[in-house]
């Protein structure tokens, strides 16, 4: 099946076609959500979130240019009001009420349990990582743009994004070995 | 910039493999340690993700900013496509719209040959009269030129002549003269003293008293 361009569905729902629009949105929405849930941690957030930058985004429908991709203009948005609800929001939750988010019941051997705790602890951990350095994460790992592109989304610097992204990893590993030695401690 | 840095760059943008980055940050703790930590949010990127996702009524939001506007049906590009499809389909089929005698008729006439070789050889037999003409024309207008240059080949040739003529006789007028000049000349130098000395000559005188 011929996939329309989302430049296309773009002028097409700005004549009103709400079917280009619903598609536009269909073709974003989980991407958005996932991207939400894991900024904000919290599912009501994280469709607050959604809702928030869908509506700007309807509502920006015409302002967009073409100067970069559809998709970075609309990362574009979704940081701005990420970053505007995560500052207003209180410090984040502690670490033990998070839930697990990993299924170990499938995994037998030692070091996929290693793995498995290590890459539970580090989305953990995640979380109490300062929002800009979060977004930065979030944008070159799980949204897969450049420095380049995420340095125009925040309209900051590459090596801005790059010093962020650098200090994210340190701080990770920082929490994580405080983590250990707690741990180790506790036994 | 460092080149343990250049390297873990080269790594992110898809450029070396995950073992050769880690072999060319052996020996820096820090830059080592940034792969792994990296390694894992990748790793932990790379896993779906099966959380529903909420349903948002995007309908009303569209409705709200853009419902105002009816989606205009526009008839003329399909009506564009359509008269093009159309006149490929007339050009190509063997439908004919012809007027005769003030009646117009419209033929589907797929067995034409006849009159094809018809209008062949009626435009052969109109191009070879053409040609006749043309060449009949091209013969004519070369007679014409060479007349004309014939003309002017004999005047220039008879004008020539009597010029020449002119000059031959005015040489000859000039030559006479000369030769009369001449003997005048030698008629006073020689004979015309000798004649003097005639005729004052006693014996001449004589008789001429006589």
């Amino acid at each position: 099946m011929f996939k329309r361009s989302d430049e296309s569905l773009i002028s097409k729902a700005l004549d009103g076609d709400e079917r280009a629009w619903q598609q536009l949105v269909s073709r974003y929405q989980s991407v958005l959500y996932y991207y939400s849930l894991r900024l904000m941690g919290d599912p009501d957030d994280a469709r607050d979130l959604l809702q928030d930058v869908l509506m700007v985004l309807c509502r920006n429908l015409a302002q967009f240019r073409g100067d970069s991709s559809f998709k970075t203009w609309l990362f574009g948005i979704a940081n701005y009001r990420a970053m505007d609800m995560l500052r207003k929001r209180k410090p984040v939750t502690d670490i033990d009420d998070i839930p697990e988010a990993v299924d170990l019941d499938t995994q037998s051997h030692e070091q996929q349990l290693s793995q498995a705790q290590t890459e539970r602890l580090v989305k953990q951990h995640l979380t109490k990582l300062p929002p800009e350095q979060r977004l930065v994460v979030e944008l070159r790992f799980y949204q897969q743009f450049t420095f380049d592109e995420i340095a125009v989304q925040l309209a900051v610097s590459s090596n801005t994004v790059k010093s962020r992204f650098y200090a994210a990893l340190d701080k990770l590993k920082t929490q994580l070995e405080v983590h250990d030695v707690r741990q180790s401690a506790n036994f | 910039m460092s080149d343990n840095q250049q390297i873990f760059d080269a790594w992110l943008a898809g450029k070396i493999s995950d073992s050769e980055c880690r072999a060319a940050l052996q020996n820096d703790a820090e830059w080592l340690s940034r792969l792994h930590m990296a390694l894992t949010i990748k790793q932990l990127a790379a896993a779906p993700q099966f959380d529903p996702v909420p349903e948002i009524n995007t309908s009303q939001m569209f409705q709200q900013q853009w419902g105002r506007k009816k989606t205009a049906f526009t008839w003329w590009p399909q009506l564009s496509v359509g008269m093009s499809a159309l006149a490929l389909i007339v050009s190509l089929s063997p439908l004919q719209l012809q007027s005769h005698d003030g009646a117009l008729t419209l033929r589907w006439s797929g067995n034409n040959e006849q009159q094809i070789q018809q209008q062949v050889t009626s435009m052969l037999a109109s191009y070879k009269t053409e040609q006749q003409e043309y060449l009949q024309q091209t013969l004519q207008l070369q007679q014409q030129q060479q007349s004309a240059q014939l003309v002017l080949l004999k005047d220039y040739l008879t004008e020539n002549e009597q010029k020449a003529r002119r000059t031959d006789m005015l040489e000859l007028v000039e030559y006479l003269n000369q030769q009369r000049q001449s003997d005048w000349q030698y008629w006073q130098d020689n004979a015309q003293p000798k004649q003097a000395s005639l005729d004052y000559s006693p014996d001449y005188r004589g008789k001429r008293t006589n």
